[in-house]
């Protein structure tokens, strides 16, 4: 329903807050704490255990309208000392929300005093990021508590220890647990092993194999030494292009530290694009095992391509998430008829528009970034793809448009294994590629005879032959 | 009394809050409170109990009005089932930025409204104000007044500010809101036996499974509320003469409002397991005090139970004896669990609840064996703890508990949104029991915790001669040749030395 100007309906973005959890997530032995309504948290657990399928713990002050009259600082002390007994987090990021931001709680200010009065001693980390609700989006939420996390652990000796020889790979957006596992290996593999430092990693910690037991907080993630290595490693790559890597700009600001933003790796030319940057940086010849799974991805790319060309698809969802997503389709003939991004940034457009230009020059595609979901349907109609290529939040529309959605993105909550989602690197868009061409083929299947054959002599066997087994 | 620490590890700010259940002590669990800062509570918040409660009211919109976020996170979270219109699963909301913060959202409130109507054309608005809203001092009342008299339908303020209160405090301003539409419309009469289903949410389709049987009864059912209800049914809801609640959290506030200002008397029942479902049909049939009606009544009720007996009886055989562990957003549904595990053979060993009252606990500790333990406000350290030391081998509970449970290889079965299936009437109890028969009996749980070694305790490399034979000669041959290949350089190398 179009020509709304006041009301959003159908939210592509979640709040600021959830986008500051993920981030902490992905730090070693970390809690988040929401200094807010006991609601946050607990919307924001439910909406990360349907995605990821693992226990999701975050603490909150629970203020309470004496909290919002008087000040939050008693229930946010209270709330840190209790999280501190109970979990024993060396890590805990507190993210503000848009009730603690209106009452206009100092959580500096608390914090140090916390420390005061409790005798916190140094060895535990307490991160405030301001994140109110009522601004940007759960993208921005990421970015500020990336950088809030290496801000805190490289700040207090500004100066630099020993050069590490490292890489810093910071990323802008978030990924899947299996991205990140590939992530790593092609950095392992590439600029060797130990040598680079990836922040945040979600690969365990949104992804803990079975034990039989429960960690109070889950094991893995970026660890600390290594966050407060980052001010003397050689370089940094940000990750994502659409935004800001505010870290990744704070390292080079601060410490002089060379840095390139490049691309989420998904599809072959800016996987290409990365590779070929990690090869450069590190005087590294790109291993074989990379060239060979090149190789393949070409091959299935040639295998594909008569199914999939000209296919119409509107791909939504996060910035570089969706970026890398349209140049994978770019490259592989479809046609991007709509490209969509949840919230507002300031080069997606750009980067989009660019893409294509390379790829399809005379490709007609509309871009909207920063708009609900009742604003993409309207596109939809208009534009009419034959696919949904997004978060499950398109089920909607594809189930009314009578189109294939193929979920990728955040969040997933209607089908199991968001988590093992794997895009990027080559393997990544080999995996993506094969489901496209087979939803294609199971949609519009010319290979399947419409009907079973049964020689003529053939006497039904009765409507109960099969399900007798069943029940 | 034994200390609960022998089975709970927790604050000591918590601990009033758990208890084990002994012979003759009928315990005064503390309830009813806010949620202890950094307990990390498995609470939501004040908007929260009046989404639940409301949402599920299918033809109205419901606006929220704040930052985006809580629009977000409960855009058709609810499993409620619509046998019409679907206009609550979209999700409105005013999607208040900075300058709505510094400046007042009431303007942009106004006009979402407006727009809305010409819109959707939709027969009320609910209107949710959220944490900010009650900082901002946003007049929502005035607003909600000012544009029901603008555009001719009920727009109603649901009063749930995240911070100011509980969970059950949402469901008060749902109630509230709700109480406004009430008697506004005149009934159409199609039986002189009329009720109303308070407190079930029709979720997967739940109501579809017990409204038929009252109406085999000659009962006509003006709505049920508030799942698959429309603002018309509520409308006219006062000319039932009896309430029946279930969900008693959440809706009996309504009830005894409905008590006092129609004179409609209400009864607390639940349409789940087969004791309790029976008990609903007689407790009604008997309230009208139709013979014909309590003969049905009793009709249904044998021709049902012995329809599911064969099947449940036969489920009841593969799970009798193992134990189980609720924790529910409210008391009413953990009270009938207690009955429907029993029936299944079950023994329950931990029960919990989000907003039990003290009332509620007493019934509860009157129902459970002793050992059992007794728990509000639960929070994912305290069940983990319990699930290990009173050895549940099922877990009723919602997402959040889900994940936690399958951690311990603990099985797990969704009581609250994310259902797909339903639980009540006689059919529900049914899937209920095969849900159950699958969660436990399957053969996953044989895995969880386990390591190779186990299966096949030669394979750590260590324990040699633990294979089988085949395997130690194929080991022989590996590892020799291996020695070999360690000993011939040298020998190569001496001989060339010659």
């Amino acid at each position: 329903m179009s020509e709304r100007n006041y009301t959003t309906v159908n939210p592509c973005i979640m709040c600021q807050p959830i986008g500051s959890v993920m981030a902490f997530k992905g730090i070693e032995d970390s809690m988040v704490l929401l200094h807010g309504s006991q609601g946050c948290s607990t919307y924001m657990r439910l909406h990360l255990a349907h995605h990821f399928r693992e226990p999701v713990d975050i603490g909150s002050s629970s203020l309470s309208e004496k909290g919002a009259v008087y000040g939050g600082s008693e229930n946010l002390k209270k709330a840190l000392k209790n999280l501190i007994s109970r979990y024993d987090p060396k890590v805990i990021g507190v993210a503000t929300t848009c009730l603690a931001e209106t009452i206009g709680d100092d959580i500096n200010r608390i914090i140090s005093e916390f420390r005061d009065e409790e005798g916190v001693g140094d060895e535990r980390i307490i991160i405030p990021v301001p994140t109110p609700s009522y601004e940007e989006s759960h993208n921005s939420g990421y970015i500020k508590a990336v950088e809030a996390i290496v801000k805190t652990f490289t700040l207090d000796n500004s100066k630099k220890d020993i050069f590490n020889n490292k890489l810093n790979v910071i990323l802008s957006e978030n990924i899947s647990p299996e991205d990140t596992r590939e992530l790593k290996h092609i950095f392992n593999s590439i600029v060797g092993h130990n040598s680079s430092i990836l922040l945040p990693d979600i690969s365990e910690t949104f992804d803990a194999p079975m034990t039989g037991d429960l960690h109070k907080i889950p094991p893995g993630g970026t660890t600390h030494a290594d966050i407060a290595d980052m001010k003397n490693s050689a370089a940094s790559i940000g990750l994502g292009i659409t935004n800001d890597n505010k870290a990744v700009n704070y390292l080079e600001q601060t410490f002089d530290i060379p840095s390139q933003n490049l691309p989420l790796p998904i599809g072959l030319e800016y996987t290409d694009k990365v590779l070929a940057a990690l090869s450069n940086i590190s005087g590294v010849e790109i291993p074989d095992e990379f060239q060979k799974e090149r190789g393949r991805l070409i091959d299935a790319m040639v295998d594909s391509h008569k199914y999939v060309y000209g296919t119409k698809v509107a791909i939504y969802g996060d910035p570089n998430n969706v970026l890398g997503m349209l140049s994978l389709v770019l490259e592989n003939g479809m046609h991007p008829i709509l490209v969509v991004a949840s919230s507002k940034s300031p080069r997606f457009a750009e980067h989009a528009m660019e893409r294509v230009k390379q790829v399809k020059p005379d490709c007609d595609v509309t871009i909207l970034e920063d708009v609900d979901f009742d604003t993409f349907n309207d596109a939809v109609q208009k534009a009419k793809p034959q696919m949904l290529i997004g978060n499950s939040n398109g089920k909607y529309i594809a189930k009314e448009m009578n189109i294939p959605l193929i979920r990728f993105g955040f969040p997933i909550h209607d089908r199991v294994g968001a988590q093992r989602l794997l895009t990027i690197g080559y393997k990544g868009a080999m995996r993506m590629l094969d489901r496209i061409t087979n939803t294609i083929l199971e949609v519009e299947d010319t290979e399947l005879a419409a009907k079973w054959s049964e020689p003529e002599s053939y006497v039904p066997l009765g409507e109960n032959s099969f399900h007798s087994a069943e029940a | 009394m034994p200390d609960i620490t022998s089975v709970v590890d927790t604050l000591d700010e918590r601990k009033p809050y758990i208890e084990l259940k002994q012979a003759n002590k009928s315990g005064e669990l503390a309830c009813d409170n806010t949620s202890i800062a950094g307990s990390m509570s498995q609470r939501a918040c004040v908007y929260s109990g009046a989404r639940v409660a409301l949402n599920p009211v299918t033809d109205a919109i419901h606006l929220v009005h704040g930052p985006i976020g809580c629009a977000s996170y409960t855009w058709d979270i609810r499993g409620s089932l619509s046998s019409d219109k679907e206009t609550f699963r979209t999700s409105f909301s005013t999607d208040m930025k900075e300058l709505d913060v510094v400046f007042g959202g009431e303007k942009k409130l106004s006009k979402s409204i407006d727009e809305l109507v010409e819109l959707y054309n939709p027969p009320a608005i609910f209107v949710y104000s959220t944490c900010i809203v009650g900082i901002i001092g946003d007049d929502l009342e005035a607003i909600c007044k000012e544009a029901t008299e603008r555009v001719g339908i009920p727009v109603l303020p649901v009063k749930s500010e995240g911070f100011k209160g509980t969970k059950s405090d949402g469901y008060k301003a749902a109630c509230n809101a709700l109480m406004e539409l009430v008697g506004t419309k005149e009934p159409e009469f199609t039986s002189e036996y009329r009720i109303n289903i308070l407190g079930d949410y029709n979720v997967a389709g739940d109501v579809w499974l017990v409204k038929p049987l009252f109406e085999k009864m000659g009962i006509q059912v003006i709505t049920s509320m508030t799942g698959d209800s429309t603002v018309d049914s509520i409308s006219k809801s006062h000319g039932a003469q009896l309430n029946l609640v279930q969900c008693s959290g959440s809706m009996t506030y309504l009830a005894k409002w409905m008590k006092k200002e129609f004179g409609i008397p209400f009864t607390k029942v639940s349409y789940f397991g087969i004791e309790d479902l029976s008990i609903a049909l007689r407790t009604t049939a008997e309230f009208f005090g139709s013979e014909e009606m309590m003969n049905i009544a009793e009709e249904i009720i044998e021709q049902e139970t012995n329809r599911i007996m064969p099947e449940i009886k036969a489920i009841r055989s593969r799970l009798e004896g193992k134990t189980a562990a609720i924790y529910m957003g409210g008391a009413a549904k953990a009270l009938t669990l207690i009955k429907g595990f029993r029936e299944l053979g079950m023994e329950v060993v931990i029960i919990g609840t989000q907003t039990g009252k003290r009332d509620d606990y007493k019934q509860i500790s009157y129902q459970v064996k002793d050992g059992t333990v007794i728990v509000d406000d639960a929070n994912p350290l305290e069940l983990a703890d319990l699930l290990r030391n009173q050895k549940a081998d099922l877990m009723v509970a919602g997402v959040k508990e889900r994940f936690l449970a399958y951690k311990l290889g603990v099985s797990f079965c969704d009581f609250n949104h994310d259902r797909t299936i339903e639980f009540e009437g006689y059919d529900g109890f049914l899937n209920f029991a095969r849900e159950l028969d699958t969660s436990v009996n399957s053969p996953v749980w044989k895995y969880v915790g386990s390591k190779i070694e186990d299966s096949y305790p030669g394979s750590s490399g260590a324990n040699k001669g633990c294979g089988t034979e085949e395997s130690q000669k194929m080991s022989n041959r590996i590892t020799g040749e291996r020695n070999m290949q360690n000993i011939d350089p040298i020998t190569l190398q001496e001989e060339s030395v010659a």
